[in-house]
């Protein structure tokens, strides 16, 4: 369970240059659930999620995860309970490194590392049932640098570097904002199914209102670092991509282009 | 051309394990830590400061290799706690370094020829049979050092010390503590820069307050000719281990055939300017030149006659 208490987080506070990131939001999301967070740009979505990664610390404010404060732990330190999908595929692995080096760095996550090999017969085993599941024939390439790899070969690694370990939290951040459409599709169905076996509280943060509405069992809109609406159940059934640009224009925000673009109708790669 | 060889190996070996030390900040943290050239003239004055009191071999390697590993400590300190950058860190240590390095031997230069060294059992043997026990002996701390590097780098501590370097934002997401790993990486590059000066100051009977100068660059140089000549990537370790071995070696070379050729010693220098520069180059336009190279050999002229030709045109 990840509970946000009236977290406050401001940049360049006291000076011309402030900003404020995020004005107070309180949240608790209970685990299994799968929240999908959508507003315009500079709503604080990622600010959200680096402070519950702990890239950020927040100027007021509590985040725990299960009960515990973890407000001051550094980002090293919430690894165990904290598993992340960066919205650049090229951020979540080692380029240089091989798939299963990549993979075995994961497989330790908040775990005490040891002086023991890496990569052993019974890890690759693992790495090799894992990759599999994608279909993409990764489990054939086990010594290939990820560099090789394509974007989007690239991100579904990530998540399942990411899943190696159960987390208590899953955080996607845009993280289909850099690949084609055909691609975003199935790193997408690759998502929901992992989010249902990992049984864990998932935020996912996109610009697509329409994968906001289509996954998740709840969906949050953000503007200018608050929460303004919070949708589940049957309400979040209802939705249509027009009401949710309705609420968040009302807000006074913008709404850009790509927010409202179908997924069809969108270039390859607008994301970026 | 025996002799060649054989003054390359000897004087060549004992760098090694600096050139391994500062691939570690080069390469693994994509960083220049310039406490190198002190550590490494540090190891060498406390080394032959504690053999000139009468100090076993052993012991003495032992506290200098100690003392050179805290030494890259501090600059970690230097770097973490104050955020003086690595570069910077290690220019005021190899500054400060000097005037330490000369209280500890008391003067500028200290002689071993006395003997108590780690090769003095090797006096009796001709000169050429006292070079390949030497080398032997320095072979023996050089493989050593490389098999261990690289078993640890297969390790779950190695693995998130060659990602943290790579991508430290992503290490730390799989909760990697950056901080520790480059406060280790410091410690080991210094501890083996400072064997390297152990190893240096018994070999050549002496040591000087400046014998460090230059090590970091000369270092940089190795490690650019070693990936020029194996081109290790990633994940192949035993590659990079074995680039590392070739780079420094390869150097060397180079400086004493300089030497050979009739160059002054007061030239060295400006070779070892010259072979990074050309180490460099050759790395960002020599694949292109090689591949152009082949592809006319292929095409046109018979492959001994070529080569030749298009390495004239494009090396002047």
């Amino acid at each position: 369970m990840l509970t946000l208490d009236d977290v406050r987080l401001t940049y360049n506070g006291g000076t011309s240059a402030e900003v404020r990131a995020l004005r107070g939001v309180t949240l608790t999301i209970p685990a299994g659930e799968f929240v999908t967070v959508v507003g315009s740009n500079g709503a604080g979505k990622s600010s959200l999620i680096k402070l519950v990664a702990g890239e950020e610390r927040p100027t007021s404010g509590r985040v725990e995860l299960d009960g515990r404060d973890v407000t001051r732990l550094p980002v090293h330190r919430r690894a165990r309970d904290v598993a992340r999908v960066f919205d650049d595929p090229r951020a979540g692995s080692l380029p240089e490194l091989s798939i299963e080096d990549n993979l075995a760095l994961a497989l330790s996550r908040g775990q005490r590392r040891r002086l023991r090999f890496a990569v052993g017969g019974e890890r690759r085993a693992l790495m090799r049932e894992r990759l599999a599941v994608l279909g993409l024939g990764l489990e054939r390439r086990l010594a290939d640098p990820v560099g090789l790899l394509s974007a989007g070969q690239r991100q579904s690694l990530t998540m399942v570097m990411a899943g190696l370990r159960d987390p208590r939290v899953l955080l996607l951040d845009e993280h289909l904002a850099a690949l084609d459409p055909g691609t975003q599709r199935r790193v997408l169905e690759l998502t929901t199914a992992m989010v249902r076996r990992l049984g864990c509280a998932t935020v996912m943060v996109t610009h697509n209102m329409e994968h906001a509405i289509d996954v998740g069992d709840r969906l949050l809109v953000m503007s200018r670092g608050e929460l303004i609406a919070d949708f589940s159940g049957e309400r979040k059934a209802a939705l249509s991509v027009e009401a949710l640009v309705e609420t968040i224009a009302s807000a006074g925000d913008a709404v850009s282009d790509r927010m409202v673009l179908r997924e069809e109708a969108a270039p390859a790669g607008a994301g970026r | 051309m025996k002799q060649l060889i054989l003054d390359t190996l000897v004087t060549g070996m004992p760098l090694v394990t600096s050139v391994i030390g500062i691939w570690m900040i080069f390469r693994l943290r994509e960083d220049f830590d310039l406490t190198v050239d002190a550590s490494f003239a540090t190891g060498g004055a406390v080394t032959a400061a504690l053999l000139v009191k009468g100090s076993g071999v052993v012991p003495a390697m032992l506290v200098a290799i100690a003392a050179c590993g805290a030494m890259g400590l501090m600059t970690a300190g230097l770097h973490l706690l104050l955020r003086v950058p690595v570069l910077l860190a290690g220019v005021a240590m190899s500054i400060g370094f000097y005037s330490v390095d000369l209280a500890i031997m008391g003067t500028p230069s200290v002689s071993l020829a006395d003997g108590g060294t780690l090769f003095s059992g090797f006096a009796n043997l001709s000169p050429d049979q006292a070079d390949l026990a030497t080398i032997g002996v320095l072979s023996a701390f050089v493989l050593t050092v490389l098999v261990g590097l690289g078993l640890f780098l297969r390790t779950e501590i190695g693995l998130a010390l060659r990602a943290s370097g790579v991508n430290a934002r992503m290490a730390r997401s799989q909760g990697v503590n950056v901080r520790v790993l480059l406060c280790f990486s410091l410690v080991v590059a210094n501890g083996l820069a400072g064997l390297s000066g152990c190893l240096v100051v018994q070999s050549d009977g002496f040591a000087d307050v400046n014998m460090g100068t230059g090590t970091l660059i000369a270092g940089i140089g190795a490690v650019l000719l070693g990936e020029l000549i194996l081109r290790p990537t990633g994940s192949k370790l035993l590659r990079t281990m074995l680039a590392l071995l070739v780079g420094a070696l390869a150097y060397r070379f180079i400086l004493v055939g300089a030497l050979r050729l009739g160059l002054p010693a007061t030239d060295l220098q400006a070779v070892t300017a010259l072979t990074l520069v050309t180490a460099i180059a050759a790395e960002r336009y020599g694949r292109p030149l090689l591949s152009l190279l082949r592809r006319r050999i292929t095409t046109i002229g018979p492959p001994s006659r070529a080569p030749r030709a298009a390495a004239g045109t494009g090396g002047q």
